[in-house]
């Protein structure tokens, strides 16, 4: 793939998730879907860093990477049927809405308490350099995690142990209510001088900086086998939920659809770079919005998982209380 | 077939051996386990065999060790990860309850964490309140994780070979106290004790005990001395605890004492009486009693008068063969 097609399969990769997040924040609105946390924002960073990796890159996400997700890859049905957790829902209808996984993408399965994927991805790296495989894992989280005994514990077995991880920091300014002045003294980024590891601070809201960043830093990871912290500096557009009302808090500084949205910001670079035109762009948008609209329609119909679901996964093989437990509910 | 007396030290740490040999997937990791050989020396002799890769030395990070442990498991290793004492697990308790625990069903079976954590347990080594404690209730009260607990060397061997054999997470509590204290004949070759079925170390026909650990000799021991007639079941799996083999006992004798060091309530006794209460309420010929831990913390000087003893079980026996 050369650079034009590269950057436009990433721009379109924005355009659909932003699609998608207006769809399913209008739908909750409708009552429709049950939760959902925007990823308005946080196209540019995840997708810029999402060129750079291989397939068999290992991604220990959070809850707000679906354009990530969808960059490389899982089909906005795969997104929609978690979010709506129908009997098509890999997890079976058992997360609520933005808990991802997909083994076959290489995306962990996400859980609620923040952080607490980092030591794991730490061990994946350890299991990767033990095995000596060339694939790297990559950890995101966002600036409230860094507070976090999950962050210290992982920034460090990483860097003692000289692990191929890329800590990327989604630095969205905001942890639901809580700014990131009040969150820690000093800027992300340096941190990563305290545990001895590499520590760099990006434009997460520009797809092309963002991913010339990305690009070096995947390339140095995968062969000197040490962890780097990014910290991609971004602004969460959205709410930290649909539960949420960010105007409790604080006044907007980026809108959707506004100069310093990532959305604005790459279209404006695609047209200058000769990668798309205007009226592209324009149809790559329709054409995205359509596409949702459909994908959504269809897997709302979809019934909910068998309730005998229920009653599996909790062991390899069920145990007599389970299975006590299950006759007597079902 | 060729055996050798050992202690539960000896038979663990040969069993690692053993099957760190065979596959290399097999990982120890943990604080001092490497070149100290463990603060109980389970660990024994590995690192130097097996290198620093696969018996590492971690920083002092529960939560990391925990952590690391399943991102490994999930990327195709067999970690055992080792925490230095139970009391310092707590730190790491999220990543065991809702990561670990949780993996298999919240992926809809499409991840899983087989690793195997092991940590000393229980009290009896004037450890006071932060080397003594025996929190298998917090473990057993999560779905997902299996609980184990041998009481001997040899059931430690067999158990810890069916806990490797478990796509599962595995909490594997060793009674400290029983580390060096007793031995028993180990047989060389490789063998497993099924998860989830109990044993029965003592038999008789007027009273049902259940215990597991460190209390098994104990009240094995007062059984034995005062020639009470008695089943005596040995858990070895504390969840999922084997139901049927404690019914059938109690349907037999009609009278039931649960014996722990964890405190009395809502531990592994108060599960045991419910489940007694629902099945064979018409069978019993006496109040179900608990010799237990009382609900305060570990004291140190004072950590004879905290355990149960013979003095104790004695006096549940009384009272339930006051009943006829």
């Amino acid at each position: 793939m050369d650079e034009k097609e590269m950057f436009v399969k990433a721009y379109k990769a924005m355009a659909l998730s932003r699609a998608l997040d207006r769809k399913i924040v209008m739908a909750q609105r409708q009552g429709r879907v049950g939760f959902y946390t925007p990823t308005i924002g946080q196209e540019a960073l995840q997708i810029g860093l999402s060129m750079a990796l291989e397939n068999e890159d290992i991604v220990y996400q959070y809850y707000r990477d679906v354009p990530f997700m969808l960059h490389r890859g899982v089909p906005p049905a795969t997104i929609i049927d978690q979010i709506m957790g129908n009997s098509s829902d890999i997890e079976k209808g058992r997360q609520m809405p933005s808990h991802f996984s997909s083994k076959q993408y290489n995306f962990m399965s996400i859980q609620s308490p923040v952080a607490t994927n980092l030591p794991p991805a730490t061990g994946a790296a350890y299991a990767i350099k033990y095995r000596k495989k060339n694939n790297i894992v990559v950890t995101t989280f966002g600036d409230g995690s860094t507070s976090t005994p999950d962050f210290h514990a992982a920034m460090n077995l990483a860097a003692v142990f000289d692990l191929p991880v890329i800590f990327l920091c989604e630095n969205n300014k905001w942890a639901i209510s809580l700014p990131v002045e009040k969150q820690t003294k000093v800027e992300i980024w340096k941190k990563a001088d305290a545990y001895g590891m590499k520590g760099l601070k990006v434009d997460g809201n520009d797809l092309f900086t963002m991913y010339e960043t990305a690009k070096k830093e995947v390339e140095r990871v995968r062969k000197e086998q040490k962890p780097v912290l990014i910290e991609a500096v971004s602004y969460r557009i959205g709410p930290h939920s649909t539960s949420d009302d960010p105007n409790k808090y604080r006044t907007a500084e980026i809108t959707d659809g506004s100069e310093k949205d990532p959305l604005t910001i790459a279209e404006k670079k695609m047209i200058e770079h000769n990668y798309l035109t205007a009226e592209e762009i324009e149809k790559i948008k329709s054409d995205a919005k359509d596409n949702i609209e459909k994908i959504f329609d269809e897997r709302e119909k979809l019934p909910a998982p068998s309730p005998d679901t229920m009653f599996t996964d909790v062991y390899e093989k069920n145990n007599w209380i389970i299975d006590e437990e299950k006759e007597e509910i079902l | 077939m060729s055996s050798k007396q050992l202690n539960m030290v000896q038979a663990i740490n040969s069993t690692l051996d053993m099957l760190m040999k065979e596959d290399d997937s097999i990982i120890l990791l943990g604080e001092d386990i490497g070149k100290d050989g463990g603060v109980f020396r389970v660990t024994e002799g590995l690192q130097a065999k097996y290198g620093s890769e696969r018996v590492i030395d971690t920083p002092l990070v529960e939560l990391g060790i925990v952590g690391m442990a399943i991102g490994m498991a999930l990327t195709g290793l067999k970690p055992v990860p080792e925490i230095q004492f139970q009391d310092f697990i707590f730190t790491a308790f999220d990543q065991i309850v809702n990561q670990a625990a949780k993996m298999r069903y919240r992926s809809g079976g499409e991840y899983n964490v087989p690793m195997v954590l092991r940590t000393p347990y229980g009290g009896g080594i004037r450890g006071g309140l932060y080397h003594s404690q025996s929190g298998e209730a917090y473990f057993a009260h999560t779905a997902g994780l299996t609980v184990l607990s041998p009481s001997n060397p040899y059931d430690a061997k067999g158990l810890l070979i069916s806990a490797m054999k478990s796509k599962d997470p595995i909490i594997f509590l060793e009674p400290k106290r029983l580390y060096r204290s007793i031995k028993s004949d180990v047989p060389d070759e490789k063998y497993s004790i099924p998860i989830g079925k109990a044993a029965l170390v003592h038999e008789g026909s007027k009273m049902t005990f259940v215990t597991y650990g460190s209390m098994v000799p104990i009240v094995v021991n007062t059984v034995t001395k005062h020639s009470i007639d008695a089943d005596v079941i040995d858990l070895r799996t504390i969840m999922p605890y084997d139901g049927e083999t404690i019914l059938n006992s109690v349907k037999k004798t009609g009278k039931l004492i649960i014996v722990h060091e964890a405190p009395r309530t809502l531990g592994m006794g108060a599960e045991i009486s419910a489940f007694i209460g629902e099945r064979a309420v018409d069978y019993l010929m006496a109040p179900i009693l608990r010799v237990c831990g009382p609900d305060i913390p570990f004291p140190y000087k004072l950590e004879e008068y905290y355990m149960p003893n013979e003095g104790r079980i004695l006096k549940a026996i009384n009272r339930v063969q006051e009943f006829r």
